[in-house]
């Protein structure tokens, strides 16, 4: 069996999906796409640039703002307050990302915590025009999306897209040259590539795609807070791309659909959460570097996708 | 307003200050030393605050049942750095940086699960023994005694660190494997038992905070989310790496906090990330740190 | 071979987890949900009423359920006091655990925020905690009941109250401090109003917002005494109340300046039993001592007391109300279907442990009355309680229906 036509039968899988579950896990299925999105966007700063940056939510939580402020006072369509979304996210993080580019390492984290945790205050202090601490409630789909099983084909439907989109970008010479700014900053400046700029459109590249990512979230759940902006919610992507393994394009997406099953699944029994995905996580930080994608390309070699795991080998190589 | 007021307002921006110093020195001498920014250090105060709760529970009505456990509470807290450092710290001295956090930021989940577990989700008071009931006046100005405490312990814990550093040999040990870890081992003295005791020391100093933090309102779960924040904007301000720094940082951070409630109460929050964010800007190494290629 | 045996394993796990979720619960126990702060600033009042309603749920199963036929099975979920995350386990206690009724929530952002998806998902709303009045005044639900006395009805038991002693002591003007979040801004805001209304000559001097979870008040007590107010009005919500409260006594704040009308429920009457300030005039929603001459009222307390060897709080108080309206509603329905249910109890008149009370028709609200008095020690219990009681009866106190239905013309 060819390779790609594993993700084909996968793709297929996926529509077929909503027929077979209960309307709770379509729900679900759902928040795996949106936070996978999420996941992918914030991995092309992390697992294709090499920095990790802990404030990625920031950008998340100002397109579920934009879009579910423009749904709740405007009567803009849906896909429009998307775009709006993916450029309310972009200015956000091109006015941060500014600042961000031109630190590495632990500054570079910690800039992009402060910037998130600003973001999120001015969310949570500016309550006459977002709501403050009470966020925004009451976000609803228009009418041909009620239907949760409409809204999953449609939400299928833009990840896809975003997914195709990102999945070039990554392939693309912008995308190698990233590859070489994470692996070694110095040579690649030597060679004559502006560093900062490139990393600023990276940075604001993946912004953009996370504030889609948020924009979706909002007439999904219908209620959105300044919580989503915060350094917690920046840590989410982050569990979801090691779990995953960030050396893959589509590590992210494995680290997503564990996750959110996994949090649907416990919570339905009990509420020690926390505890179940930071033992997870200390797990897999401790004996499972590479995420699962590391994993089973070590060992199952059916499974090495050589275009989309083609950073394995050498992310590995950097472990040891 | 008169002066006694703003004196009033300024000295409880001081003991702001000496809490969050209390807290940060310990997560300053960690990544100074062991180069790790141990996210955890929060929950960890929070976990020396409940230590507290139970020991003044247990020692309830013995006269001087507060400060015993304010005393007991560190040494356990300690103890329990020591078994976090040995058993999952050190496996990740080599590694990324992302693995680090990660791993810290994990055990802040682990943590507060586990506090959720043992002390339940209640909160829990501690009552303030008679001697620091009532408000002493200085210049006028009514300010709270348990303060007053809180600030002598500030500067105790400041100096003491301060010659623990500069005058003991140590201190000297310490300072000279952050320089060069490998003549350090390579005298005979082994690395990973250096890092276990500073980790150790730190987080006594973490549980200090925590327990002298529990008389002050009550003790619940949470608390810590907001402070580790805190703690690492402090930390960074001054300068990663610097206790000095740290110090500063954590009286002005305290002080414009307490001046910022009279003519900007909205902005308090805001403008210690944005003065984080300046500082990372434009001087990256902090007030005091020294000066590194980023 | 570990990797094979893994991937099997996890194979497993999905099936079975699959297979438990979609097991679906039969229609015919009644699947009642609980969204309330288990964690977060509201986990001190939660408890209290989670206890209640497990005390009366285990009364009507004793009898068979409702309607003697359909047993009650509880759902509790944490919304640690966040609204975002009450709403997604109210969507999950919707679509997982198929509850007919959510009794929640504590914040009354929460309470705000899973209005709109009770409604759309047809699903009975009853906060017992929650007060404020945005729940019942504007975008109004015909699924959501209201038995807490709101956040306007308490504002103005406390005004004219205050207005009356503003008089007697001549006072001028006065400080608020308020939680920063919809609470105790829309009791600030109401107070204020209100005050304005009813003693025009008293100046609002300064406002002071701590945030929701702030532990350290000094830098506001400080400010505060350095203004030097006649007189101050706080609402400070649950948790940072007792730090705040605390931290004041520490300064001689309530030695110095009167601090009339604040929300001293009996949680705190009890949590604070030894150092509370005497005679402060306080303000609470439900006293048990209030109504023991009720029957109702006098076995609650018993049961309560034998069961979990404490006094209930208000909020134990008004959460049992709440499941016993529901049982009302759906005895007077003759069904266990929500919209039945929820036409039953429009208008209509319950009994309830502080007497027989009335839904009003045109919010929902329970014409339950605020309670003001002074904190005293008394011999029959271990904490103090108030001693000359003012009840405010809910109808004296709550919005004229004109403004109700002025401000639902502006909303969008």
């Amino acid at each position: 069996m060819n390779r790609y036509s594993w993700l084909g039968l996968i793709f297929i899988a996926t529509l077929i999906l909503p027929h077979v579950i209960g309307e709770f896990w379509i729900h679900v299925a759902i928040e795996i796409l949106i936070f996978g999105l999420f996941a992918v966007s914030f991995n092309m700063l992390f697992g294709y640039m090499g920095q990790l940056s802990f404030g990625h939510a920031a950008y998340f939580g100002v397109g579920a703002y934009a879009t579910g402020l423009l749904m709740l006072k405007t009567s803009v369509p849906l896909p429009v307050c998307l775009v709006f979304s993916m450029v309310a996210a972009g200015v956000a993080a091109l006015i941060f990302g500014y600042f961000c580019v031109r630190l590495t390492g632990i500054y570079f984290a910690i800039l992009t915590m402060a910037f998130g945790q600003l973001i999120y205050y001015i969310i949570f202090q500016w309550y006459s025009f977002t709501g403050g601490d009470n966020g925004l409630q009451g976000i609803v789909p228009p009418g041909w999306l009620l239907n949760v099983k409409n809204y999953y084909y449609f939400t299928i439907f833009i990840v896809t897209a975003a997914l195709i989109v990102m999945w070039f970008i990554s392939e693309s010479p912008f995308g190698y040259t990233m590859r070489a700014i994470r692996d070694n900053t110095e040579r690649t400046r030597f060679i004559g590539i502006n560093v900062r700029k490139y990393m600023l459109i990276n940075f604001v590249v993946a912004g953009m795609f996370a504030g889609l990512a948020g924009g979706l979230l909002g007439p999904f759940t219908r209620s959105i807070a300044p919580d989503l902006c915060n350094w917690q919610q920046s840590g989410v992507p982050v569990f979801m791309t090691v779990i995953g393994g960030p050396l893959g394009f589509f590590g992210p997406i494995i680290g997503s659909v564990i996750y959110t099953f996994l949090f649907a699944f416990i919570t339905g029994f009990t509420e020690y959460w926390p505890l179940t995905i930071g033992l997870v996580i200390i797990f897999v930080v401790l004996y499972m570097p590479g995420g699962i994608l590391g994993l089973v390309h070590e060992k199952m070699d059916f499974f090495k996708f050589k275009h989309l795991t083609n950073d394995i080998d050498k992310g590995l190589e950097k472990e040891t | 307003m008169d002066a006694s007021m703003i004196f009033a307002q300024f000295m409880s921006g001081l003991s702001r200050g000496m809490m969050l110093f209390l807290i940060a020195s310990g997560l300053s001498l960690i990544f100074g030393v062991m180069n790790i920014l141990n996210f955890a250090h929060a929950a960890l105060w929070l976990v020396g605050a409940y230590f507290c709760y139970t020991f003044w529970y247990l020692m309830q009505g013995t006269a001087l049942g507060l400060w015993l456990s304010i005393i007991l509470a560190a040494i356990a807290l300690a103890a329990v750095g020591w078994i976090i450092e040995v058993v999952l710290i050190r496996r990740v001295y080599n590694r990324e940086l992302s693995e680090q956090l990660l791993l810290t930021y994990a055990l802040v989940l682990v943590i507060d699960d586990l506090i959720k577990i043992v002390w339940g989700v209640e909160d829990k008071l501690i009552e303030r023994p008679p001697v620091v009931a009532d408000p002493v006046f200085i210049f006028g100005a009514p300010l709270d005694s348990y303060f007053v405490f809180v600030i002598i312990v500030g500067f105790g814990v400041a100096i003491g660190l301060w010659w623990f550093l500069k005058k003991t040999r140590y201190g000297h040990i310490i300072r000279a494997s952050v320089y060069s870890r490998e003549m350090v081992s390579a005298l005979g003295i082994p690395i990973p038992r250096i890092y276990t005791g500073v980790f150790a020391m730190g987080i006594f100093i973490a549980g200090l905070a925590g327990a002298i933090q529990a008389p002050v309102g009550s003790i619940t779960l949470g608390m810590d989310m907001a402070v580790i924040i805190q703690a690492f904007c402090v930390v960074v301000i001054g300068g990663l790496g610097s206790l000095l720094g740290t110090f500063v940082a954590s009286l002005v951070v305290g002080e414009v906090y307490a001046f910022s409630i009279l003519f900007w109460p909205e902005g308090a929050l805001v403008l210690i990330f944005i003065v984080t964010a300046l500082v990372l800007i434009i001087r990256p190494w902090g007030l005091f740190g020294t000066p590194v290629r980023t | 071979m570990k990797i094979k045996v893994t991937i099997i394993a996890c194979m497993l796990i999905v099936l079975g987890g699959w297979v438990y979720a979609s097991s679906s619960v039969a229609a015919e126990p009644y699947n009642l949900g609980v969204d309330l702060a288990i964690t977060g600033t509201g986990a001190l009042y939660c408890k209290d009423g989670v206890d209640a309603i497990k005390l009366a749920v285990g009364e009507i199963n004793a009898k068979g359920g409702f309607m003697g036929k359909h047993p009650v099975k509880l759902f509790i979920r944490d919304s640690h006091t966040k609204p975002d995350i009450a709403v997604r386990e109210a969507k999950d206690l919707i679509l997982r655990d198929k509850v007919r009724t959510i009794l929640g929530t504590y914040s009354s952002a929460c309470a705000v925020a899973i209005k709109p998806v009770c409604k759309e998902y047809k699903v009975l709303h009853i906060p017992a905690i929650s007060n404020s009045e945005g729940i019942t005044l504007t975008h109004f639900s015909p699924y959501t009941y209201q038995v807490v006395p709101n956040s306007y009805m308490q504002a103005k038991a406390v005004v004219l109250g205050v207005a009356e002693l503003a008089k007697k002591k001549g006072w001028t003007n006065y400080i608020t401090i308020a939680s920063d979040y919809e609470w105790g801004r829309s009791t600030q805001q109401n107070t204020v109003e209100l005050l304005k209304k009813f003693a025009p000559n008293l100046k609002l001097k300064k406002e002071f917002w701590p945030r929701l979870g702030e532990t350290q008040f000094t830098s506001y007590i400080t400010a505060i005494m350095a203004q030097k107010p006649d007189f101050v009005i706080g609402s400070v919500a649950s948790k940072d109340n007792v730090a705040w409260m605390k931290q004041a006594k520490a300064y001689g704040f309530f030695d110095k300046i009167p601090y009339p009308g604040s929300l001293i429920s009996v949680s705190e009457l009890i949590l604070q039993a030894k150092t509370l300030t005497r005679g402060l005039i306080g303000l609470c929603r439900a006293p048990f001592f209030a109504h023991l001459d009720v029957p109702m009222m006098a076995n609650f307390v018993k049961n309560f007391r034998a069961k979990y060897n404490r006094y209930p709080s208000d909020w134990a108080v008004m959460e049992y109300d709440a499941v016993y309206a529901l049982k009302q509603g759906i005895d007077k329905a003759g069904s266990i279907d929500s919209d039945k249910v929820k036409d039953a109890l429009k208008g209509a008149t319950i009994d309830t442990t502080r007497g027989k009370l009335f839904f009003r028709k045109i919010d929902n609200q329970l014409s339950c009355s605020s309670y003001i008095g002074v904190v005293s020690d008394d011999p029959k219990y271990p904490f103090p309680i108030y001693h000359d009681l003012v009840e405010v009866k809910g109808p004296d106190s709550w919005r004229p229906e004109a403004e109700i239905l002025d401000a639902r013309s502006k909303e969008k």
